[in-house]
């Protein structure tokens, strides 16, 4: 039998031997958990255990490129209660409702609620530093009152486009807020009261302090005092004319940053429900779309010096009020033409089948090829939300009559700031540079976590044919339909526009979306302004050319002393001194239509006399001497 | 070895003194303090009454045992606790069955297999139905834990008894194919398994109870929180004073409190054996061998559960976790393992190792 006990012995050795390695490997296992994880485990324990009151950290300032805050931070605590701390709900509900003004019933349903930690909100959310105060001095056992902000706005309603607004629980709900919110998004700090699983406050373990970090301050290119400018015209403009919409957008052509920008309708971020979405999701300078009209005679002028297809002093060219293209009869918007001139007061004038006799020249496929490098029919790259491409004809579609109209701005739709870039590449040497707003972003901590350069996409065309284009440009405002921007020791360039809406697919009747490119100084361009008004009435209507132009010359000339633009004294002369009396013969108005007068350019101030479509009357008599600036009246009727 | 369980005893009762903060009226460790008393007064009495010895004692206490399983399973006469009919209610008293049928099965499977002659098959057919019978009875219940570890006490037993190696690699073959035959026939099982792997994924559900020991036993780290310095107690784990108490344990007394708990296994275990080795006669041998895996065992089981090794099951500490029966009917195992293995003088079949 012994043999059998040696065996059984042997066997049971074995069973011994695996529960001694099943004993190691308990062994390794708690080593592990133990040492090893243990700070992890500590840490996701803490997570377990604890009930945090958050103290928001601020939500990053937005600032203009000097610093300036234009959204920054207001104080606004906010209530919190434990219920397991304090049984007594309704002493308490009696308490706060005192302070907070509210409706005892729903405190009291808040505070009753089964919660380790009930945020008492809306009536104990944000409120002001008093009340947060008072309720401290109550001294009520499970109350605790959390650290929050709301945003806060020095500058009201400025920018307020751009920027958008924060939410109820300080998100960014729409603009460079949404955009950016978690660059502006801070991490909460909090105080961790650790307690058991039903609420009772763990006696053995202190509670701790968790630093958060602040968001990051966005810093815009925009120039502040500048942007006060801006929109203190266009609400100017918006009131004298009643207009629908307007925007405007100022740059620095040399770097591609914006320094202002502006919509209007505006409205107040603190109490933004009070506007319909589309006023504060559209920032139109980047969102809308439209026909630039004569603004974009510029790329053709552009396109026609570096093809060196015309010779602007010594060529001349006769305007008979219309051209012919493949049968189809191109008016000029004068409409018995500007007769015989040089190809600078083609520019001047403003003159359409000056320019489609330049685009002619080009031809259709190499002008459809500056105008995409120009950066048209497609997003500058901004950055900025809601930035649309607009629309070119496609290169199978572009023929002789597509390639005629657009030569003189029509067919085409584009964005303001695609605009913006193109000029500013046609007068800064010939770079085209994309367009942007942020400037840098700046960590709570002082570290610089973006900062943004001037980007330059590619060369366009070469500073020989851009100082030509500043020149013309130039003369536009000193002799031609740019001259109510004129300021006398400043070089101003620029360009008017005047386009008909479109809506559907269809031209709208009478109604209209004038514009005014231009920029200072002439020779060495560092500020260039676009302004757009969008359906503009009065009683004494008015042309395009006169709404925008006077707009962007006093945008310009306060800008100057602002960014210390220089004044000269051989600027272009202005054709004519102030107060000479200029006169020219009244054009013969009769038998056009209400319709058709709008897109003249001339500078008369119209009143409107009677009902009806045609104009069957006018004073003065046509071929009668009469003031530039001059009223003059149109009798109407059918 | 009685040293050695003493000090599993003066610290099973210290760590019930960190319940004090649990129960409102009559503290946990003060019943458990009286279940002990009765447990060593168990323990006295069975180690001294030699007539326990004989075999035909334990046939009889078997049948009893099994007539009381399937009792359990009467309605009426068996309660419902816990989602399981595991109970058997005499007045205020319970007690679980399948605790006393652990012990009558595999003594009485002891004495089966010593039977054996030289020339015999090893195996036999008997000896699965004397084991099958109570863990299908079991199984009934429900009571996985319970089965599992008489299961794998039995399979030690067969080991010790000499049953061929053939026989074990054929069952690990088998398991292995059952286990993958399970899985592909529920796909959720599957799912269990990965829970089991990383409970972190699933920490509310399936994962709850093994991530919360975790969070219990990784902060205390070398030396523990300290006495009755436990957080996870606070209603955290769930049964921190039954199936999760190594959990507190090793969140008040840390990393060295783990391995001391561990080793005065490992000296019950090595103990209990050498007990076994000088056993006289076969049948001596295999019953305490067999019991004391049985409690060994359970006790791999239960801190494979909380240290995250083993996927959850409700198996309890031995002598620690809370629970009367329970404590009583393990002093009660460890009465028989002194009885058969210190006993030196017999008048039975004579003495194997001669």
């Amino acid at each position: 039998m012994k043999w059998i006990f040696k065996q059984a012995q042997g066997r049971l050795k074995i069973i011994i031997i695996c529960f001694v390695l099943y004993g190691l490997a308990i062994m390794i296992r708690l080593f592990y958990v133990q040492i090893v994880q243990h700070e992890e485990l500590t840490e996701l324990a803490k997570a377990n255990w604890d009930r945090e009151i958050p103290f928001q950290e601020e939500r990053g300032d937005i600032t203009d490129r000097h610093g300036e805050a234009i959204v920054t931070n207001k104080l606004a605590p906010t209530l919190y209660f434990m219920k397991a701390q304090n049984e007594n709900v309704e002493e308490v509900a009696d308490q706060l409702a005192s302070v907070l003004q509210t409706d005892r019933e729903k405190l009291l349903e808040k505070l009753s609620k089964r919660a380790y930690l009930t945020k008492l909100a809306p009536e104990g959310k944000n409120i002001s530093a008093e009340q947060a105060e008072k309720v401290q001095q109550m001294q009520i056992d499970g109350l605790y009152s959390g650290v929050d902000y709301v945003r806060h706005y020095p500058y009201g309603t400025l920018l307020s486009r751009l920027l958008g607004f924060t939410g109820y629980d300080s998100q960014g709900l729409a603009g460079i807020e949404y955009e950016y919110n978690d660059v502006l998004t801070g991490d909460a700090s909090a105080i961790r009261l650790f307690t058991d699983a039903k609420g009772n406050a763990m006696r053995q373990t202190p509670d701790e302090w968790r630093q958060g970090e602040g968001g990051s301050t966005i810093e815009l290119t925009v120039d502040i005092k500048l942007q006060q400018i801006v929109e203190r015209e266009l609400a100017q403009a918006m009131e004298k004319y009643n207009a629908e919409q307007a925007l405007a957008l100022a740059m620095n052509p040399k770097t591609g940053e914006i320094l202002a920008i502006s919509s209007y309708p505006t409205y107040d971020p603190t109490d933004y429900q009070k506007v319909d979405q589309s006023i504060y999701n559209r920032n139109l300078p980047v969102f809308m779309t439209f026909e630039p009209g004569s603004t974009f005679k510029i790329i053709t002028l552009s396109a026609a010096i570096e093809e060196d297809v015309v010779d602007l002093e010594n060529e001349s060219f006769h305007d008979q009020g219309f051209t012919m293209v493949e049968g189809a009869r191109l008016r000029c918007w004068k409409r018995e033409g500007h007769g015989h001139q040089t190809f600078l007061e083609v520019v001047e004038n403003s003159c359409n089948p000056g320019f489609i006799e330049m685009g002619n020249r080009i031809g259709s496929d190499k002008l459809l090829d500056y105008i995409h490098k120009f950066g048209f029919g497609e997003k500058t790259g901004s950055n900025l939300a809601g930035e649309a491409s607009g629309i070119l004809f496609s290169k199978e579609g572009f023929g002789p009559v597509e390639s005629a109209t657009t030569a003189f701005g029509q067919g085409v739709s584009v964005t303001p700031i695609q605009q913006v870039q193109a000029v500013a590449a046609a007068i800064n040497g010939g770079t085209l540079y994309t367009p942007y707003i942020i400037s840098r972003v700046v960590g709570s901590n002082g570290k610089v976590l973006v900062d943004n350069k001037p980007a330059a996409k590619r060369q366009v065309i070469s500073e020989e044919t851009s100082k030509k284009v500043r020149e013309a440009l130039e003369s536009v405002v000193a002799n031609g339909s740019g001259k109510r921007a004129y300021r006398d020791g400043l070089r101003i360039g620029g360009k008017t526009g005047t386009a008909q809406k479109v809506e559907n697919g269809r031209y709208k009747d009478g109604e209209y979306i004038v514009s005014f490119i231009g920029f200072a100084p002439a020779n060495d361009p560092e500020l260039l302004v676009y302004v757009a008004v969008d359906s503009p009435k009065a009683q004494t209507s008015i042309f395009g050319s006169t709404v925008t132009a006077p707009i962007v010359g006093q945008i310009i000339e306060e800008g100057a002393s602002i960014l210390d633009l220089p004044y000269s004294s051989d600027q272009l002369p202005k054709k004519y001194a102030w107060g000479d009396e200029i006169t020219e013969a009244m054009p013969d108005f009769i038998g056009l239509k209400r319709e058709e007068m709008m897109e003249q350019q001339y500078t008369y101030r119209i009143e409107w006399h009677g009902e009806g479509e045609k104009i069957i009357d006018q004073l003065p008599v046509a071929g009668k001497q009469i003031g530039q600036d001059e009223i003059i009246h149109l009798y109407l009727g059918n | 070895m009685l040293s050695c369980i003493g000090i599993v005893f003066i610290y099973s009762a210290s760590a019930y003194w960190s319940q004090v903060h649990y129960a409102g009226q009559m503290p946990f460790y003060m019943k458990q303090l009286m279940y002990l008393i009765v447990a060593l007064l168990c323990f006295t009495f069975v180690s001294r009454n030699k007539w326990l010895l004989h075999e035909r004692w334990w046939r009889l206490f078997y049948i009893i045992s099994i007539v009381l399983l399937i009792a359990v399973l009467i309605p009426g006469i068996g309660v419902w606790r816990n989602g399981s009919r595991s109970w058997l209610g005499i007045g205020p008293l319970t007690f679980q069955p399948a605790e006393f049928v652990k012990i009558t099965t595999l003594v009485y499977l002891s004495a089966v297999l010593a039977k054996w002659k030289r020339g015999e098959r090893v195996i036999k057919f008997k000896h699965f139905v004397i084991l099958l019978l109570p863990i299908g009875l079991i199984m009934m219940q429900p009571d996985f834990g319970s089965a599992f570890i008489l299961i794998v006490a039995a399979f030690i037993l067969f080991f010790i008894a000499n049953y061929p190696l053939r026989f074990y690699g054929l069952c690990i073959m088998l398991g292995i194919a059952g286990l993958a035959g399970l899985i592909i026939s529920a796909p959720y099982r599957l799912a269990r398994i990965q829970a089991f792997l990383d409970p972190w994924q699933d920490q509310l559900g399936k994962g709850f109870q093994a991530v919360q020991s975790l969070l219990a036993i990784g902060p205390a780290g070398l030396f523990g929180h300290g006495f009755l310095k436990s957080r996870q107690k606070y209603l955290y784990l769930p049964e921190p004073q039954n199936d999760f108490i190594f959990s507190i344990i090793l969140e008040e007394t840390g990393f060295i409190g783990g391995l001391c708990i561990v080793c005065i296994f490992a000296c019950f275990l090595y103990s209990g054996y050498k007990l076994a080795t000088r056993a006289i006669y076969a049948r001596y041998f295999y019953i305490t061998s067999a019991l004391v895996s049985m409690i060994a065992v359970q006790a791999a089981l239960n801190i494979g559960v909380v240290i995250g090794l083993l996927p959850v099951t409700g198996v309890t500490l031995p002598f620690i976790s809370y629970g009367g029966t329970s404590l009583v009917i393990l002093w009660l195992t460890v009465g028989i393992i002194y009885l058969f293995g210190a006993t030196t003088e017999g008048e039975e079949e004579a003495a194997w190792r001669k």
